[in-house]
């Protein structure tokens, strides 16, 4: 049942992200929302549960979308690694954290696709727009970011709450 | 000497015969008497109120209804206004799509391919990607390298399809190129992505005529695109000293924003189109 809430989620965000929000022009250029919850599987689920999914994550957007295959999980596979390393030294709940996790994830997650277009990129040059959709997704990342993870860390905790009764949350 | 009874009966027919003579009087002289007058005026008052309280009673008792009645209409009546705001949406929607498809059959019938007509039913989850999915795949005749298309010119081509939906990489995208011809004076470059609304038209060479407000047209040599399909406008032109090329850049006429069906030549040729657009 814990699954059916992940996969949900994870659908909801992925449909949200290629229909309404890309039909939206007020929105611009909005970050992957699908890194917020990427960190929240990274934090919240052992090893053996989370890294399947994220990888299964990666290779369904790297379907949806035009950027070369494997994109996508790469970067989800990495963000993985190095938020469990994080989460040795950083409380999962901690504030700054949560406030820097999606911020910096997003910065990376640019900053792979700029290295994609410069060395596997067909004229090897940067996009005219490159900065400003950097800087749009790192202010969006920044106001929406923590209140992403902080919903789908509570969403979590209720709903593990609710199946298997207080207490039973799974732990990393 | 005058029996009881018939004191009686002469008495009661003297008294109707007084009184109606009296009645006769009266009815003639509009006048109240002085007794009337307090009479009206110690009544009246009492009248008044106690008609008033039950006029006041009455109007409170049938408003409440009245309102309570307004109310359930008013209800009513803005369900309705609501539904009927709804179809109007719906109606407008249906009438916009009537005019896409309208124009999509005309411009189908101008083709001398086969197409199918596909509903983009999602775009690229990245911002640096250009590609859509469409609703129709393997399972209608689509296959990789597939030209799609709309009236107002080239839009992509498919890269990927599975069996009921496929993927379409603009021509915004930066991976995409089209070989394409300057429509007036036959100018032949590649037509290559670079921003959302925008085409960089690449290995023009400076010798050649080249104007902005120039069509570009797809020139038909890449085997994707049917020679003839516009695909836009030449918004900028620039030359560099150094260089043998020009730098143009190129307006998509199709408005990428606004997708939301297109055409998928089923068997591009290298052929023509059967009326000029």
């Amino acid at each position: 049942m814990r699954y059916c809430f992940y996969i949900g989620t994870c659908l909801l965000l992925m449909i949200v992200q290629t229909t309404v929000l890309s039909h939206s022009n007020a929105i611009g250029g909005i970050y992957d929302l699908l890194i917020p919850f990427v960190i929240f599987l990274s934090i919240s689920l052992p090893v053996r549960e989370s890294l399947p999914f994220i990888l299964a994550l990666g290779f369904v957007v790297d379907n949806l979308s035009g950027s070369p295959f494997g994109l996508y999980l790469t970067f989800y596979f990495w963000l993985f690694v190095g938020m469990r390393w994080i989460i040795k030294y950083l409380r999962a709940g901690n504030k700054l954290f949560l406030s820097l996790a999606v911020v910096v994830a997003v910065l990376m997650e640019n900053i792979l696709i700029m290295g994609t277009f410069a060395f596997l990129g067909p004229d090897g040059q940067l996009p005219e727009e490159a900065v400003k959709n950097i800087v749009s997704q790192i202010v969006w990342a920044l106001f929406t970011g923590p209140l992403f993870l902080l919903g789908f860390l509570t969403l979590s905790k209720r709903f593990n709450i609710q199946l298997n009764g207080a207490g039973a949350a799974p732990k990393p | 000497m005058f029996s009881k009874k018939m004191v009686l009966i002469v008495g009661g027919v003297v008294l109707i015969t007084v009184n109606v003579i009296l009645l006769s009087v009266t009815s003639k002289s509009q006048s109240t008497s002085a007794f009337g007058r307090v009479g009206l005026s110690f009544v009246a008052p009492f009248q008044e109120f106690v008609t008033r309280s039950v006029r006041f009673t009455r109007e409170i008792w049938e408003h409440y209804f009245f309102l309570v009645a307004v109310s359930h209409e008013n209800r009513e009546l803005k369900k309705s206004l609501n539904d009927a705001i709804e179809k109007n949406t719906q109606w407008n929607e249906l009438k916009l799509a009537n005019n896409r498809l309208r124009d999509l059959l005309s411009f189908q019938k101008s083709l001398t391919h086969r197409v199918i007509a596909a509903e983009v039913i999602g775009k690229d989850p990245s911002v640096w990607f250009k590609t859509v999915i469409i609703d129709k795949g393997k399972a209608d005749g689509l296959q990789k390298g597939l030209p799609v298309v709309l009236p107002q010119g080239i839009t992509g081509q498919v890269i990927e399809a599975s069996e009921r939906y496929s993927k379409v990489m603009l021509i915004i995208d930066r991976n995409s190129a089209v070989d394409a011809l300057v429509q007036r004076s036959r100018a032949r470059g590649i037509i290559k992505g670079a921003s959302a609304d925008q085409c960089r038209f690449e290995f023009v060479l400076r010798k050649n005529d080249v104007q902005v407000g120039d069509t570009v047209v797809a020139s038909g040599f890449d085997g994707v695109y049917p020679k003839g399909l516009r695909i836009g406008q030449v918004s900028d032109l620039s030359e560099r000293s150094s260089d043998i090329f020009y730098e143009i850049t190129v307006t998509p006429f199709v408005d990428f924003e606004k997708l939301e069906e297109v055409l998928v030549i089923l068997h591009p040729e290298t052929e023509a189109l059967a009326s000029e657009q």
